[in-house]
């Protein structure tokens, strides 16, 4: 009796949905959130865009993006992924724990930009290291709890875990002092965790509006 | 004995930390003889028994009864009846403000038996079916800890969301029960049917919701103790969706954005309580309630007189009123900040309510900076279509986009506006092109507040009422149509939306700033040329030297 191999991981696949998750993005914030070196994933880049699932602009905001006909195949094939992966259940969980700490992280984003000052919302100029300190603790908690989150999940699709991987790299460095990884970076906390919602909605297939 | 109870009225005693600030301003609000509906207010002690024992301590359950009974009496209804039932509503009230952080349910006491009686009094079964909804949605999403609308999702329970010909009452009856659903399968329990056991459970969801993370987290930002707990105040409802003579809204005695006198606020016509907050439904500017409910507008511009009196400062109101009949349901100082902080100091001592030193001292140094930041001039109010939240101060004028592409494309031949319902990552391209943003959802910590934030562009987000039309390539605001390609400008501190290119008030210092410096001058003593914040506090510094 043979084993089995296991499946060929789906780099198409898993660059495809970066690029449904990230939006309009380059070649390296693609690689990061689909956990391939740059060199593969703009070798995939290239594969889905001679099928015409992605496109490539130039100019200043130039990036790649998905064709209407990429959105579409990253819609179904994801659905099929997370169906023959009977992990429905456990994305609906991430979910609904999801919207429970939401809230809190755009707080916490707010409370980084904007601090009340004798009543008024000032933009805090970060020059109050204790003030930063006290928000970057919170951003610790809730960093914590949010672990929970792409646990259950990332069990039968590992792309969850990714997201674990990139918010505490992005914690992790605001904390050693590049306060850009808060809500500055393409690879801070706040814009990975706006890619985990859109994963989330994307995968459970629930508009946005 | 100590009693968990206190009845609301002019007589009742107790301090900001016990009753909690909104109770507070309610015996406020009693005692300067206004329309206030009964209630009672549950104490922040109470409060930190449950917390330290982890159930509501002795004898609150039978307070909570003979309270009740007080509001059966003075409003002649029963609680969960029958016939003529009666509602509450259940807000938190800590001591110190936590704006948005806890828990509110209304409606709350409609079973089912008693929305029926509800809809055989008002003779409107989709009225009593949409009260006993929002009721049910309000304890669930408090429960919980999230929204939950009863919209009919993946999974719920089994035959429902099967009738889409069904109407608006079918519709309802199947959202409560996906609401019931949701909190047995979330909570492991049902929502009682019983009113008084609805009542404890809403007691103790609120005092709950003080140790929720979210909670936890803005105190501890906020420098709030852990240890205060929050109060519960429980009044009659008064229904703001009643009948077209119904609405709710809030309202400044003064323009939060220039500190102009006389009243400034939005109301909502036929709905209640958070709708006006939440930014969900486009409001009415206060004004139309002149034209609509001229008694309401009269006994709300006296309210806010009399408010403004007893405070000697702007004030801000939350109000209802139900078939013509006005209530109030919060009131306190309107904490103005900026250009219209130091307009209203002045004004309220030129109307002799507070000496030029108490209003040399109600502006913060800081303030004066705010002041400073480019603002749609006043005298343009009449090009303001659109009005939101402001999430990020500044001005930008630009030509509106309604996508990420058009917005990157436009931004070729000079500066756009980006539009949008709200934003997901795909529109970091367009946030970055744009020269401004504008959302219809979300508040000041929405996704496209923080990044306007951290791209320093102006923005204006949870505009009521904004629909975008993407394929059309349009906007729709206020019954008007804007297309793709109109010039608009924003205002980022104030939350407005203008047409065109109006004037802006690039911080120059308006008369009131330079009275009150001179004011200031006048204090210290000093006539040197120093920066705006510096002669404040100069003045400030005096002024606390001379109080008793």
């Amino acid at each position: 009796m043979t084993l089995l191999d296991p499946p060929a991981a789906d780099n198409g696949l898993a660059v495809l949905h970066a690029l449904r998750c990230c939006g309009h993005s380059g070649t390296v914030r693609v690689a990061a959130a689909a956990g391939l070196d740059p060199a593969d994933a703009e070798s995939e880049l290239i594969d889905l865009a001679v099928d015409g699932l992605v496109t490539r602009e130039g100019g200043p905001f130039g990036a790649w993006g998905l064709t209407d006909a990429g959105r579409a195949a990253d819609a179904e094939r994801i659905t099929a992924e997370l169906e023959s992966a009977a992990a429905r259940p456990a994305v609906t969980a991430a979910y609904e724990r999801f919207l429970v700490l939401n809230p809190e992280l755009l707080d916490l984003c707010t409370a980084w930009q904007l601090r009340s000052v004798d009543g008024a919302m000032t933009v805090n100029d970060h020059g109050d290291p204790a003030y930063d300190a006290r928000v970057l603790d919170r951003f610790t908690d809730l960093d914590a709890r949010a672990a929970a989150v792409c646990a259950a999940p990332a069990a039968a699709l590992p792309r969850f875990g990714r997201y674990r991987d990139r918010l505490a790299r992005a914690l992790a460095r605001a904390v050693a002092g590049e306060l850009q990884y808060v809500a500055d970076d393409v690879a801070s906390y706040h814009t990975v965790w706006a890619e985990l919602h859109e994963d989330l909605l994307a995968t459970l297939g629930i508009a946005r509006w | 004995m100590v009693r968990w109870v206190h009845p609301l009225s002019a007589d009742t005693e107790g301090a900001a930390d016990v009753l909690g600030a909104k109770a507070h301003g309610l015996v406020a609000l009693h005692r300067l003889g206004l329309p206030v509906p009964p209630g009672f207010v549950v104490t922040t002690a109470a409060c930190r028994e449950f917390l330290r024992a982890g159930r509501l301590p002795d004898g609150l359950a039978e307070e909570l009864a003979e309270a009740t009974a007080g509001l059966e009496a003075a409003t002649g209804r029963r609680f969960g009846g029958t016939r003529a039932p009666l509602a509450v509503s259940v807000r938190s009230g800590a001591g110190v403000s936590m704006p948005g952080m806890m828990a509110t349910v209304l409606n709350l006491g409609l079973t089912a038996e008693a929305a029926d009686a509800l809809a055989a009094e008002t003779g409107d079964a989709r009225f009593a079916l949409d009260a006993r909804l929002r009721f049910l949605s309000g304890l669930a999403s408090a429960m919980t800890g999230a929204d939950i609308d009863g919209a009919v999702g993946p999974g719920g329970p089994a035959g429902l969301g099967a009738e889409p010909d069904g109407g608006e009452r079918a519709r309802l009856a199947a959202a409560i029960e996906q609401v019931r659903w949701s909190v047995r399968q979330r909570c492991g329990r049902a929502v009682p049917e019983d009113a008084a056991r609805q009542l404890e459970l809403a007691v103790c969801t609120v005092f709950a919701s003080w140790e929720a993370p979210r909670a936890r987290t803005y105190r501890e930002l906020h420098g709030i103790p852990h240890d205060l707990g929050t109060a519960v105040v429980v009044q009659a409802m008064v229904f703001g969706t009643r009948d077209a003579r119904s609405g709710t809204g809030v309202a400044f005695s003064r323009d939060p954005n220039t500190g102009e006198a006389g009243p400034f606020g939005d109301v909502l016509f036929g709905h209640q309580g958070e709708a006006v907050v939440s930014g969900r439904t486009a409001t009415r500017p206060l004004r139309d309630l002149a034209d609509r409910e001229p008694d309401v507008w009269a006994a709300l511009a006296d309210a806010l007189r009399r408010i403004e009196g007893h405070h000697r400062d702007a004030c801000y109101v939350e109000f209802t009123f139900e078939s013509g009949e006005l209530w109030l349901l919060q009131a306190r100082p309107g904490r103005f900040v900026g250009a219209a902080a130091v307009r209203v100091a002045v004004d309220l001592a030129d109307e002799g309510a507070i000496t030029r030193g108490e209003a040399l001292l109600r502006v913060a140094p800081h303030h004066l900076r705010d002041a400073r930041t480019p603002r749609i001039a006043a005298s343009a109010r009449a090009a303001v279509v659109a009005r939101g939240v402001g999430a990020c101060p500044g001005v930008a004028v630009g030509r509106i986009a309604t996508t990420t592409d058009a917005a990157v494309r436009m931004a070729a031949d000079g500066p756009v506006v980006l539009v949008r319902p709200e934003t997901s990552p795909d529109d970091l391209r367009g946030l970055a092109a744009a020269a401004g943003i504008v959302t219809a959802r979300g508040g000041p910590a929405s996704h496209a507040a923080v990044v306007a934030r951290a791209l320093g562009r102006p923005a204006v987000v949870g505009v009521g009422g904004l629909t975008v039309d993407t394929a059309g390539g349009a906007v729709r605001v206020g019954g008007r149509t804007l297309p793709e390609g109109a010039l608009v400008t924003i205002d980022g501190t104030g939350g407005e939306v203008a047409l065109g290119r109006p004037p802006v008030a690039a911080g120059t210092a308006g008369p009131h700033l330079r009275r009150f410096l001179d004011w200031a001058d006048d204090v210290s003593g000093d006539r040197s040329a120093r920066g705006e914040a510096e002669r404040l506090g100069a003045a400030h510094a005096v002024l606390r030297v001379d109080r008793p």
